[in-house]
């Protein structure tokens, strides 16, 4: 009989917790707490590029991140293009991707709800976009939009549709929709997955009910479906925003912010700076602000939505 | 007369079709619903279709007109030029280090925490979980000046390993922070789902804690802990944008980044890139089509808590 414990084995029961969580806080703070700290330290200074000289400047990256370039600083502001404008792009790729792929991803998310054979095939069919690197997927959309050899040229030659070559990434308005047709192919099946996830919640039952009661389709959707699912929403949506503001993969690839500047978002421009322009200060402080808005766009989710996406 | 076993028969009674003459309302909608997603699906494969075929063409088919949509000559020579013209050999040791050693240390230190945060209540348990949650909320991207920064110079340790950059092990200690706490995060949740009469169970029987844990409810947490793996897998496998700012050669740069350097500045070797996509693309085409169940529970649990 191993009844009675040992002292050590007491002593070990009784480190469990900080044994087991201990190492993984330790890990976590080292590796995001130091680095968080450090660019907002970062983000108040300024490094010469000729002479890496430190300077401790207080708010003005911020103030030359935001507001208009000042004249005096042109060695920085000439690199700069307006915050408007990036800022337009960044809502502007944002935005669509977000509803449209949203829409789409309801919308199969829907049609896979239902009670039909072969559902675990097309799911498994469905989910591949999103595993693969993005780069891979961004490389594949360019050669797609190619314009003297692309496949999409091709197959709308081939179909009779346009006759002449659509020059889609070297365009700044297509190059915007090609951006947004590759980040919709990547991502519906995200929002597929955790809508579909939501929709088993609902209990059949109801949904019977609401057929009895002669309720229109619209009002089953909206009576029975949608509060159950509004968890679900509030998860894909607060997600798929953040994911797509920090995103930086598919637009680098495919058009690196241009041609001129059409598609450069916020992503593309802290890359540029801190690391093409090597303005680890401006970079910093644009990732400060990167920080800001994302806890914004999650708090008001979070009021819209009335609930938390990580509730405890 | 067909037999009750024929396709055909399967067929009408899975769309609801019970008589021979009638087309109810049911079996519309669903072969509707068919329709629509044999559509999506046709679509969205086929840009994977393309990348394929264009990594099976020689270079000269592949810049020429018309565009074929079959390849006219198909060739397995991109994929043995890119391995013995360019590294692509150490590019997937690389790859599959980082992605492996990533995923074990998120495994296992994801598994233990989610457990203990899951049992006890101890001092601040709830607001140390939603700090760790909330640090996935920071933007990785925001982060990257300070990353390349501290592989750089790495503060503490710095002396006995001199700079990380260009290292595997500064992969794989960033894309820990990536992981890690999304580990906690799904294993949590699982082990939420675990009664914990089991383990009460087995502390009457005598086990101490740790024995409970590893005999009794780790056995129980294996799906938890493959979807955890195959999550964090997948992400280390598939990251571009650190991996570019911190490694700039052969003996640390990943698949993506090998994808990516085919890209030169006016020319682009598209049917070697293609070559080396399919290769960076293998992993998720794989884990899609054999694991699909423990990626979308592993992405449910870590996303929405019922």
């Amino acid at each position: 009989m191993s009844i009675e414990k040992s002292p050590l084995r007491r002593k070990l029961d009784k480190l469990f917790v900080p044994l087991t969580v201990g190492p993984t806080l330790l890990w976590i703070a080292a590796i995001i707490v130091y680095p968080t700290a450090k660019l907002l330290f970062s983000s108040l200074q300024f490094r010469n590029p000729v002479t890496n000289e430190i300077e401790f400047v207080g708010l003005r990256n911020f103030r030359r991140l935001i507001f208009a370039r000042e004249g005096g600083q042109a060695a920085l502001g000439v690199f700069n293009p307006s915050f408007v404008s990036i800022t337009t792009n960044t809502a502007i790729y944002v935005g669509f991707s977000v509803s449209i792929s949203f829409l789409l991803g309801l919308g199969i998310a829907l049609l896979l709800d239902k009670d039909l054979k072969g559902r675990g095939w097309f799911r498994t069919a469905v989910i591949v976009p999103w595993i693969l690197p993005y780069v891979m997927s961004g490389l594949m959309w360019r050669w797609m939009f190619q314009s003297d050899f692309g496949a999409i040229n091709g197959a709308l030659q081939r179909l009779g549709i346009i006759s002449g070559n659509i020059p889609f990434l070297s365009d700044g308005a297509l190059a915007m929709v090609a951006l947004i047709i590759a980040d919709v192919w990547v991502f519906t099946p995200f929002i597929i997955i955790i809508l579909l996830a939501g929709l088993q919640n609902v209990p059949e039952q109801l949904y019977d009910a609401a057929e009895v009661d002669g309720a229109s389709r619209w009002s089953r959707f909206w009576n029975v479906t949608y509060p159950f699912l509004k968890p679900s929403i509030l998860v894909a949506l607060t997600i798929r925003i953040i994911f797509d503001i920090r995103a930086l993969d598919l637009v680098w690839v495919m058009t690196q912010g241009g041609p001129g500047k059409s598609t450069e978002v916020w992503a593309s421009w802290l890359y540029r700076t801190a690391q093409v322009f090597n303005e680890p200060g401006s970079g910093a402080a644009l990732g400060v602000v990167l920080l800001a808005v994302t806890f914004a766009i999650v708090a008001s989710l979070y009021k819209i939505f009335g609930e938390s996406p990580y509730q405890a | 007369m067909s037999t009750k076993r024929s396709p055909l028969n399967r067929l009408r009674r899975s769309l609801g079709l019970e008589t021979q003459n009638e087309w109810p309302s049911v079996a519309r909608e669903r072969l509707l619903a068919y329709g629509l997603l044999a559509v999506y699906v046709l679509i969205i494969w086929f840009p994977i279709y393309y990348i394929f075929i264009t990594s099976l063409k020689p270079s000269s088919e592949v810049l020429s007109l018309p565009i074929t949509f079959l390849p006219q000559n198909p060739t397995a020579q991109n994929y043995v030029d890119i391995f013995t013209n360019r590294p692509f050999d150490n590019y997937t040791i690389n790859s599959m280090l980082v992605a492996t050693t990533t995923t074990l240390i998120c495994i296992t230190l994801g598994t233990v925490t989610g457990y203990s945060f899951s049992r006890f209540d101890f001092m601040g348990n709830k607001s140390l979980l939603l700090s760790i949650v909330g640090a996935r909320m920071i933007p990785p991207i925001a982060l990257i000046v300070p990353f390349f920064q501290i592989m750089s110079n790495p503060p503490l340790i710095g002396g006995f390993t001199g700079s990380l950059y260009d290292t595997r092990l500064a992969l794989i200690l960033t894309y820990t922070f990536f992981n890690l706490p999304f580990a906690v995060w799904i294993m949590k949740n699982y082990f939420d789902g675990i009664p914990e009469s089991l383990d009460e169970q087995a502390r009457i029987d005598g086990c101490s804690r740790w024995e409970a844990f590893v005999k009794i409810i780790l056995p129980m947490a294996k799906p938890g802990i493959a979807a955890t793996a195959i999550l964090a897998f997948i992400f280390s496998w598939n990251e571009f944008v650190f991996a570019l700012v911190l490694t700039s050669s052969e003996q640390a740069q990943t698949l993506p980044i090998a994808v990516s350097l085919f890209v030169a500045d006016d020319f682009v070797d598209w049917a070697h890139l293609a070559a080396g996509g399919m290769i960076a693309a293998l992993p998720g085409i794989l884990f899609g089509l054999f694991f699909q169940q423990y990626i979308v529970s592993g992405l449910t649990q870590g996303a929405v808590k019922e």
